[in-house]
């Protein structure tokens, strides 16, 4: 019996070895390394100082960039939310074949292996100034002068995030809506139920999981961004992270990790707030 | 130097004579691998790997081939971008071997002791590396001063200093590389006019159709070059701006992008080349290369020569301090071989210079060399590293001879005190 | 099911939605694919100059394009055992989360932390805990556990929808009935956890494939394929790199096709032993 008992933490050490090791070890790090100081031309100082966070937190630019994130991160949320929620609809209730179902989900993520970076520039010959696009508005005579904003603006960054993290709310409302006991449904139709009532006082709470858990994935990608913004806008706007990046490139890791512990501070509170509204491991586990 | 004189040089120089059968058969040796294997080496020197890890510029793999063929041992190269060579290096000193870095990023790393200087006099050529690294002179003159000049960094009192000496020791930072001078690069079917002053990257005329780096540490440099002459700020030191002289060039910066004047901000080279290539630009920041990769799409660009100047980088090879022994010698051969001419007439096509010229002018044709280093016109097609046509016959290179352009040197690509300030600021840029 | 049912309207309307999503997933690929096939002078935009297949041999050159043969050699073995490492650790922790145990919410709430990690942060976090612990980042060390880390707790999720459907009175069942715990994961467990297990390997093989920010600051001196792609952009670029997705869209639907052929191997298996 008493082996029995000890199981699950076998079963379950592996998992948190890793997470010591790759997660908890790391984050502790950064989080001393934020407090140290760094000079210029010397390097990293340790110390006890709250300057780095001091100078983040009193820097205006950052708000900026934070609002700027945010509401990059709250249109990306609310247009992979739709879409996310529709296709998997329409996979799990309108294809009638599992295989065809899967098959079809697969599909979705086939251009997830390619790589991002690849995904990003892919846009360029059809949303430039001599792009696709224009080439052809402007031959049917629709317009006569290219449309610049479809390639390095605030539009071509959230098109991007969309193509880029769709797939990340697809697969969570898929994986909930997939265990809705369909004759639950048709039980509610058969009842007189109408479509609508029933996908919003049916289904939609069934899925709140899959939600939640796919706005967490998305607000996570997009809050912690760098790189679709800086190359998807032309640099024309910035992200929280690009600071990150750029204090990396001098050695201010103490400034660096400053800031990815303010990022994370945030990230975690929106993902709280947002899992405070479903408990994943009790409707994970029932 | 002729040909003749190469070769007699090449037999005193070096104990393995690098350059015997190159020299022999003159610019046609070009990545014919006609440089026989050291052999005064020990037998385990076969199994020795150097890494070479810098930015993708110069850190080609075929120079590795090449070096691995010719030298007998392995070379490998890891390219990173400019933040992941400093990390690396600072992070993981014994990951690399040979580091390939800016001249600015010396002023982060030497400080941080995860090199060893270079001892001059295992430098075979260090006499003939162009007295703009060692002696902070060009064809006679001062070079500018502005900005990270290599002769600032270039010594250092002892091996394991950590900090730079003040003119000449017996010890390099690293060993002088490639480097060139950069400026504007335009569409001229475009344009339709000369475009001769910085200022003209501010100009209006161009709202819609500009761009400008978005590496700070070296778009802050355009910027300033542009401003002053634009006449919208004078600076005490245009590679070390104050505070206010930074903030007042961003606030210009942020200006210009309210009313629409930045197409975009490059962040890769690469971004650059589609920019012009693909006409979203007409006037923008660009590096050589860039303008070589444009022109080899078949699209009109010019490198033009402007009358303020131009911004000087340069890059040179690190020996990180963990190497020892036998490791240490094939670095130090390698160091050597960089030097001997094949690199050199390799990268002269990507429009870029080697820290000795002399050697590499046996590896390239009397045509190219002309063209790349002489400012004349070509006689015949000139081609990228790659084999591809970047200009005909009869064309000459922007910018002019390599004297010319070395001449122009305003300001150097550079690491300022207020590089903390310029970042923050840079972001608000960015984020404006 | 409705299977004689006419389809509702919405089915056409989503159909209609989905159409224009796929579109939108493959549109920029598609002339990505076309423009794959430039010619030795073309450019990363149309036109398409002298089309051919120059850009596909270049790709395996190693020749300016980077060092894409070598970044590809170390990222598939790279992502494959992420994926066998990310079902094994997933499944067993799967196992272990039917219960509550001691520490088991603390776990589980570090492993969604673990999910909502900035991937820069952790990169950085991880290469200063390998420099304070003396040890060197390698693509198959510290990048793998920056991948873990990212993998698993998608991992774990998928295994808690799947182990809820799992009750563990099966087990029981046949470890009562004699069978060993090896027999009973075996053949009771797996069985019924395998399609959940293909999502698991899945997810595991594509986002280590393609992780770029974590593996940024970790992957040593080697580049992982998504970093030597990211600087072959700082580089003269050609259209090497959409050889390149071309490529890889292929292998994927070769990829694909492979999992699905096994799903459906399996469901028809299964369908028969049933029918006894």
């Amino acid at each position: 019996m008493k082996s029995r008992n000890l199981i699950p933490y076998l079963q379950a050490a592996p998992l948190a070895i890793v997470l010591f090791l790759f997660l908890a070890a790391p984050l502790a790090l950064v989080l001393v390394v934020s407090v140290f100081r760094n000079k210029l031309f010397v390097g990293l100082v340790p110390a006890f100082t709250f300057e780095n966070y001091f100078s983040i937190l009193t820097n205006a630019v950052n708000y900026q960039l934070y609002l700027s994130t945010l509401k990059f991160t709250v249109i990306v949320l609310a247009v992979t939310m739709v879409l996310g929620f529709w296709i998997a609809y329409f996979l799990v209730f309108h294809v009638r074949s599992l295989l065809i179902a899967i098959g079809l989900f697969l599909v979705c993520t086939v251009p997830f292996w390619t790589s991002n970076i690849i995904r990003m520039i892919s846009w360029k010959p059809l949303l430039g100034r001599e792009g696709l696009v224009n080439t052809a508005l402007i031959n049917s005579g629709v317009i006569d002068q290219p449309i610049l904003w479809l390639l390095f603006s605030d539009f071509t960054v959230v098109l991007s995030y969309v193509h880029l993290f769709t797939l990340f709310m697809i697969v969570p409302i898929f994986n909930s809506m997939a265990r809705i006991d369909k004759s639950l449904v048709e039980a509610a139709v058969d009842a007189g139920a109408s479509r609508w009532k029933v996908i919003w006082n049916v289904i939609v709470p069934l899925c709140k999981t899959g939600i939640g858990l796919g706005s967490v994935f998305v607000v996570t990608l997009v809050m912690s961004d760098f790189f679709v913004v800086a190359v998807m806008s032309g640099g024309l706007s910035g992200s929280v992270s690009s600071g990150v990046f750029f204090d990396l490139g001098i050695l201010n890791y103490p400034r660096a990790a400053a800031n990815s512990i303010v990022l994370l501070a945030i990230v975690v509170l929106i993902a709280a707030g947002i899992l405070r509204v479903v408990d994943v491991r009790k409707e994970l586990t029932g | 130097m002729s040909k003749k004189q190469a070769k007699h040089m090449s037999k005193k120089l070096s104990r393995r004579s690098v350059l015997k059968g190159a020299a022999a058969t003159g610019g046609l040796a070009v990545g014919a691998g006609v440089i026989g294997a050291p052999t005064i080496w020990a037998q385990n020197i076969k199994d020795i790997t150097i890494n070479h890890t810098g930015m993708s510029y110069s850190t080609i793999i075929e120079i590795a081939r090449q070096a691995s063929e010719d030298l007998g041992f392995k070379v490998e190269m890891s390219v990173t971008d400019h933040t992941g060579l400093i990390n690396r290096m600072t992070n993981e000193p014994t990951a690399l071997d040979v580091a390939d870095s800016e001249i600015w990023q010396t002023k982060a790393y030497v400080p941080q002791g995860v090199t060893q200087a270079v001892d001059i006099s295992r430098i075979d050529m260090w006499d003939k590396i162009t007295p703009i690294y060692t002696e902070g002179k060009f064809a006679g003159k001062e070079v500018s001063r502005e900005g990270d000049a290599p002769f600032e960094i270039m010594y250092r009192e002892s091996k394991d200093a950590t900090s730079f000496h003040d003119g000449p020791t017996d010890w390099a930072t690293f060993m002088p590389g490639v480097y060139n001078a950069d400026t504007l690069g335009i569409r001229p079917d475009l344009i339709g006019r000369p475009i001769e002053s910085w200022a003209e990257l501010f100009n209006p005329e161009f709202a819609g159709k500009a761009a400008i780096q978005n590496i700070p540490t070296i778009g802050i440099m355009d910027a300033i070059m542009a401003m002053e002459a634009a006449g919208f700020q004078t600076y005490g030191d245009r590679g070390n701006p104050t505070r206010e002289e930074i903030g007042a060039t961003i606030d210009k910066l942020i200006e210009l992008k309210r009313a629409g004047h930045w197409r975009a901000l490059w962040n890769s080279f690469d971004e650059s080349v589609n920019l012009m290539a693909a006409g979203e630009v007409v006037i923008q920041s660009m590096w050589s290369p860039a303008v070589t990769a444009v022109r080899s799409q078949g699209k009109n660009v010019e490198y033009v020569h402007l009358k303020e100047g131009l911004r000087g980088w340069g890059n040179g090879l690190a020996l990180m301090s963990h190497l020892d022994g036998l490791k240490l010698d094939a670095a130090y051969e390698y160091l050597n071989w960089y030097l001997s001419g094949w690199m050199g007439g390799f990268i002269a096509k990507q429009g870029y210079y080697i820290s000795v010229p002399e050697t590499a002018q046996s590896f390239l044709s009397d045509n190219e060399w002309g063209f790349f280093y002489g400012g004349r016109e070509a006689s015949d097609v000139i081609t990228s590293p790659t084999g591809e046509v970047t200009n005909q016959a009869g064309e000459m290179r922007d910018g002019g001879s390599y004297e010319d352009r070395f001449a122009q040197v305003a300001v150097w690509n550079n690491l300022m005190d207020e590089a903390d300030f310029l970042f923050s600021k840079w972001n608000e840029f960015n984020s404006a | 099911m409705h299977k004689h049912q006419k389809r509702p309207w919405t089915f056409y309307v989503l159909a209609t939605l989905f159409t224009l999503f796929v579109i939108f997933l493959y549109g920029p690929m598609i002339s990505i694919f076309i423009l794959s096939f430039q010619g030795p002078t073309g450019g990363l935009v149309f036109p398409l100059t002298d089309p051919g297949f120059h850009w596909f041999g270049a790709l395996f050159g190693q020749a300016r394009t980077g060092d894409v043969g070598g970044a590809f050699g170390r990222t598939l073995p790279l992502a494959l055992a992420v994926m066998v490492a990310t079902v094994v650790i997933s499944v067993a922790a799967g196992l272990a989360f039917r219960r509550r145990f001691f520490g088991s919410s603390v776990l589980f709430y570090t492993a969604l932390a673990s999910l909502i990690m900035p991937g820069l942060v952790l990169s950085i976090g991880i290469l200063v805990a390998f420099q304070f612990l003396g040890l060197p980042t390698r693509w198959y060390s510290s990048a793998f556990g920056a991948h873990l880390s990212w993998t698993l707790p998608f991992g774990l999720l998928i295994m808690f929808a799947v182990l809820s459907r799992l009750d563990p009175a099966y087990e029981e069942a046949a470890y009562d009935l004699g069978a060993t715990r090896w027999q009973t994961l075996t053949q009771v467990v797996v069985p019924i956890v395998l399609p959940g297990i293909i999502a698991v390997s899945l997810f595991g093989f594509t986002l280590s494939y393609d992780e770029f920010p974590r593996s940024w600051l970790t992957t040593g001196p080697q580049n992982t394929l998504p970093i030597e792609i990211y600087t072959m952009t700082t580089t003269v670029t050609s259209p090497a790199l959409y050889a390149l997705g071309t490529v890889t869209t292929i292998i994927s639907f070769l990829a694909i096709g492979l999992a699905l052929g096994s799903i459906g191997y399996i469901q028809h298996r299964r369908r028969n032993k049933k029918s006894f």
